[in-house]
């Protein structure tokens, strides 16, 4: 199985400003610990971890949003491998239509004075790609959002809607890899169970590589083909997703696991 | 029996061009309670929680009636009516991010509300404040008040609109969707403190939800919508009781959820044909 991206001893650190003292340079704070991982091409990777371990640092330097202090980030999407840890945005601007993220809310950020087909369009004007009213409509259909969406607003379109948007969005683009960082966590479970099923076919149709970040293990389960645990920054346990779930070896896995809310009710559950 | 702390009835909002988004609604929620709102996206549940709020976006025309501990909100002045809102009700937004004020420190923005409804000087207001940040389970509270929103992650963000929601002392607190973004772990423990904090002050949730686990564990009724109307109000236990009970769309819902324990029977959206008679039920 080969890897899209193989990360090795990547080290991410912010500015600690609650550490901030009244001279000198503003302390930093490691958040990821020398992590070493694959995500293999065509392959969905779990990523999960409890709330501050680090999950959307890793996803945020994977497409390069932050940079590394060390570590590589190798990318096996081209001709030949090259490391994203180093670059600049310069060296970076033509890999970025291959590395392409969904967030939990993907609109908050956008133009609020631009319809949804526009929004759309925009990136694919901007990759040289036909970015007509009629490709992004082509858009809105896969995430089964019909063209009567595409001259409405962001703001006119409940949390769900547009999570599927910002879907359409980053598979308008043909990428390589997607990032998806807890994109079902603010959509119903119906479609939920839509976009999911979307996601899995898409990546297999596509040969997407998605890295796919939740807190939420059920979806998890069904979802995804490898698994990666975070606690505080470092990896507790990585491999395939079935064989995690049936023989955790790590505490903070089992802990995990043992937190899903299931559909039916159990009074010793809250206590 | 003590009066409802909230009740809605015959409420609609119409969208400029007509179209409603909540449609005849009646909600009868009993002090103390715990009520789960949910349905598919779109289905008007954030839209009921703004009504009540009186944060409906512009625009937007709504009729019916909301009562709010005995009051009808509607019939009272606007200014009137926001004073008794901010002292009585709180929110906890869906989104955690733009609900922060990005250019001022979490302390400042938890201790204003407190500030301004109640008159507490600052210094006792912070007190709460990091108090509640604890209860929360924020590790490192005195960091945390000094941050900015940005330097937090999804699932502090909105722990600290959790913490910030009870600061006020209020009778009703609408959740939107409040655990979305936590991991499971966390979201237990948040789960466990707002039924803690719920059940020590008494205060009545009206909890806006898709997760059908969630539903299960922290409610004892539920409130299902679908294009801006109720489909049923029934109790938790019966809903989730799988004898047949509760109309045929919300049990979709529930074989909507992915459950990790059954690998073998995967979820699935809501089928059409059930949506079909759900519509042709409705416009009857
Ligand atoms: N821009 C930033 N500046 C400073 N610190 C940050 C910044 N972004 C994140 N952090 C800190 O880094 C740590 C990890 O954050 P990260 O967002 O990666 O966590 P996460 O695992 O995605 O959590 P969640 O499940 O809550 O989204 C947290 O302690 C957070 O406060
Ligand atoms: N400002 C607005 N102007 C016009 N229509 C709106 C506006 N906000 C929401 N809507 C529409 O109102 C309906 C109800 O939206 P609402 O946000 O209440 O849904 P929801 O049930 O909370 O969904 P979700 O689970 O996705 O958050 C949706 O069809 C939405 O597109
Ligand atoms: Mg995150
Ligand atoms: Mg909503």
């Amino acid at each position: 199985m080969t890897a899209l991206i193989s990360v090795r001893d990547l080290t991410v650190s912010y500015p600690d400003h609650g550490a901030r003292r009244l001279f000198g340079p503003v302390p930093r704070k490691t958040i990821l610990h020398g992590v070493t991982l694959e995500l293999p091409k065509g392959r969905i990777t779990g990523i999960v971890g409890e709330s501050g371990s680090g999950k959307s640092t890793l996803g945020r330097a994977l497409v390069r949003l932050v940079r590394p202090d060390a570590g590589q980030i190798i990318w096996a999407g081209g001709d030949r491998p090259v490391d994203l840890a180093p670059l600049d945005e310069a060296q970076l601007k033509p890999l970025r239509q291959d590395l392409q993220m969904i967030f939990q809310d993907p609109m908050s950020s956008l133009n609020p004075r631009q319809k949804i087909w526009q929004l759309i369009a925009w990136p694919l004007r901007r990759y040289g790609l036909d970015a007509s009213r009629a490709a992004a409509c082509a858009a809105l259909e896969r995430v089964h959002l019909g063209a009567a969406f595409a001259d409405r607003f962001a703001h006119q379109l409940s949390g769900g809607q547009r999570q599927r948007v910002g879907i359409a969005r980053a598979i308008a683009l043909n990428p390589q890899f997607i990032l998806a960082d807890e994109i079902v966590s603010g959509l119903d479970v119906s479609s939920q169970a839509t976009v999911l099923t979307l996601l899995q076919d898409l990546a297999r149709d596509m040969n997407l590589t998605v890295a796919f970040i939740s807190h939420d293990l059920s979806v998890i389960r069904h979802l995804c083909d490898d698994l990666i645990v975070l606690n505080h920054g470092r990896i507790v346990e990585s491999g395939p997703v079935a064989q995690i779930f049936d023989a955790p070896s790590a505490a903070e896995t089992r802990k995990l696991i043992a937190a899903v809310p299931l559909p039916k009710p159990d009074a010793e559950w809250l206590t | 029996m003590s009066a409802p702390v909230l009740e809605i009835s015959n409420l609609s909002v119409r969208l400029p061009n007509d179209l409603k988004v909540l449609n005849t609604v009646d909600l009868r929620v009993e002090p103390g309670e715990v009520r789960a709102l949910v349905g598919e996206s779109g289905a008007g549940k954030s839209m009921l929680g703004k009504a009540v709020l009186g944060i409906l976006p512009a625009g937007l025309r709504q009729t019916g009636r909301i009562t709010v501990l005995g009051q009808a909100l509607d019939q009272l002045p606007a200014s009137v009516r926001r004073r008794e809102v901010a002292r009585h009700v709180s929110l906890i937004p869906q989104d955690p991010l733009t609900a922060l004020n990005p250019v001022r420190p979490i302390a400042a923005q938890m201790t204003d509300a407190m500030v301004r409804i109640h008159g507490w000087p600052r210094r006792k207001a912070l007190a709460r404040a990091a108090d509640l940040l604890e209860q929360v389970h924020i590790r490192d509270v005195a960091r945390v008040l000094k941050s900015y929103p940005h330097e937090l992650s999804g699932g502090m963000r909105q722990r600290v609109l959790i913490a910030a929601a009870f600061a006020t002392e209020p009778k009703l607190i609408v959740a939107d969707e409040p655990t979305t973004a936590l991991d499971a772990t966390v979201q237990r423990e948040i789960l466990r403190i707002i039924r803690g904090l719920q059940q020590e002050t008494g205060t009545t949730v009206l909890f806006v939800t898709h997760d059908m686990g969630v539903v299960a564990q922290i409610s004892q009724r539920v409130t299902v919508l679908f294009g801006g109307r109720v489909v049923e109000h029934i109790d938790t236990e019966a809903l989730f009781a799988g004898a047949g009970q509760g109309h045929a769309y919300s049990r979709a819902l529930i074989r909507a959820t992915p459950d990790w324990t059954r690998s073998d029977a995967p979820f699935a959206p809501v089928p059409p044909e059930v949506i079909a008679d759900l519509m042709q039920e409705q416009t009857r």
